[in-house]
């Protein structure tokens, strides 16, 4: 099998990656794919905690990388969606502890097992980011409407290019409608004309996020979740399929009565 | 006055949303970053188009203004040269303003 090695960054922290990863990981698993998740910011693990896998870490990326165990050892299996794997990374080290090599080493060989090798990246443009990239053949970058966001992504197009991914795609994060209807928020189109990469995905600002994350699973298995839906969407466009942008209406009648009703779960 | 008057009593429409102000303020930003040229090479920059257009035309070069714009990725300089005469027919009191792209 050769699968697709795709990197999640954005240069700046906080807008969402590893909720992007843990979410389009789990959507894909759902379709039946194979997909490995790796946390490849080192010392600062979180991508576990966001799968609801945090007590079942034994052994990490780094005991793989170093030969302390076998990598299907450090996978973790995800017991909702079983075709989705987490490698966690290592908490006590720092970012210095692996090298590019071997990174592009490990997602070789996951990208022979898996459809889907997922990175997610760290924030920042030093080695976390160099390691998270190098063994990659694809990037999505996270964005919100915000100026600080935007012009990090700006950054990380360009700095992709010079580590040979091009045509990276963009997923624009939590955005708010009602800001946009405004005039007091940056929308869809704003942020693409100055960008100028291609869009994948927007993501509607939406408390499910935050309530699933509490309890560990991803808003996709939630199908009542407005997140969770653009997820899948978004997922439906890495594999290819045509889907058409979720409105970015507020909510409406019917939309409540679902949620409500708590349809989809 | 009447106009801002009106425009109050007619509500909010006429208010330039905090976005247009946020991606004016990013398209700025971004063409410097793009381009990454150090204020000492821009200073340098400015003051070589300043002398080369002095050649030709009296200019103002305390009103000069040269900045970057890009579009879909793409970059373009953008200067801004008040020209005060010509050197042949030397007309001084017109302040013309010439534009480059």
């Amino acid at each position: 099998m050769n699968g697709k090695v795709m990197v999640v960054t954005s240069g700046k922290g906080g807008v969402g990656k590893t909720t992007a990863v843990a979410n389009i990981g789990c959507a894909l698993a759902a379709r039946g794919k194979k997909v490995a998740l790796v946390d490849a910011d080192i010392g600062l693990r979180n991508l576990d905690i966001v799968l609801g896998l945090e007590n079942r870490i034994v052994f990490d990326l780094i005991h793989a990388m170093e030969g302390r165990c076998r990598l299907r050892q450090a996978l973790i299996r995800d017991k909702r969606v079983q075709t989705l794997f987490l490698l966690p990374a290592a908490q006590s080290k720092d970012k210095d502890a692996i090298m590019p090599e071997q990174m592009k080493e490990l997602t070789g060989e996951l990208a022979d097992e898996f459809d889907y090798v997922i990175l997610d990246c760290p924030a920042g443009i030093e080695r976390g980011f160099k390691n998270a990239v190098v063994g990659a053949d694809s990037a999505l970058i996270i964005t919100t409407p915000e100026v600080s966001a935007v012009r990090d992504a700006d950054r990380i197009v360009g700095l992709l290019e010079a580590e040979g991914i091009l045509e990276p795609k963009l997923v624009i994060n939590r955005l708010r409608p009602d800001m946009v209807k405004r005039g007091d928020m940056l929308d869809i189109d704003d942020v693409i004309d100055i960008l100028a990469i291609d869009l994948v995905g927007v993501v509607p600002d939406d408390e499910t996020v935050i309530t699933s994350t509490n309890r560990g699973e991803p808003a996709v298995l939630d199908g009542a979740s407005r997140a969770g839906e653009a997820f899948r969407r978004i997922a439906a466009r890495i594999e290819g399929e045509d889907v058409p942008f979720l409105s970015m209406e507020a909510p409406g009648f019917w939309w409540r009565v679902k949620r409500f009703l708590g349809a989809g779960r | 006055m009447v106009f801002e008057f009106m425009s109050r009593i007619l509500g909010r429409k006429n208010r330039l949303g905090s976005k247009d102000l946020a991606k004016e303020r990013l398209k700025l930003v971004l063409a410097h970053d793009r381009v990454s040229i150090s204020p000492q090479m821009l200073e340098r920059l400015r003051r070589d188009l300043a002398s080369a257009c002095a050649k030709y035309v009296d200019i103002d070069e305390a009103g000069m203004n040269i900045r970057f714009d890009s579009s879909d990725r793409s970059l373009a300089l953008i200067a801004s040269v008040p020209v005060i005469g010509s050197k042949q027919s030397t007309h001084t009191s017109k302040k013309r303003r010439g534009k480059s792209g």
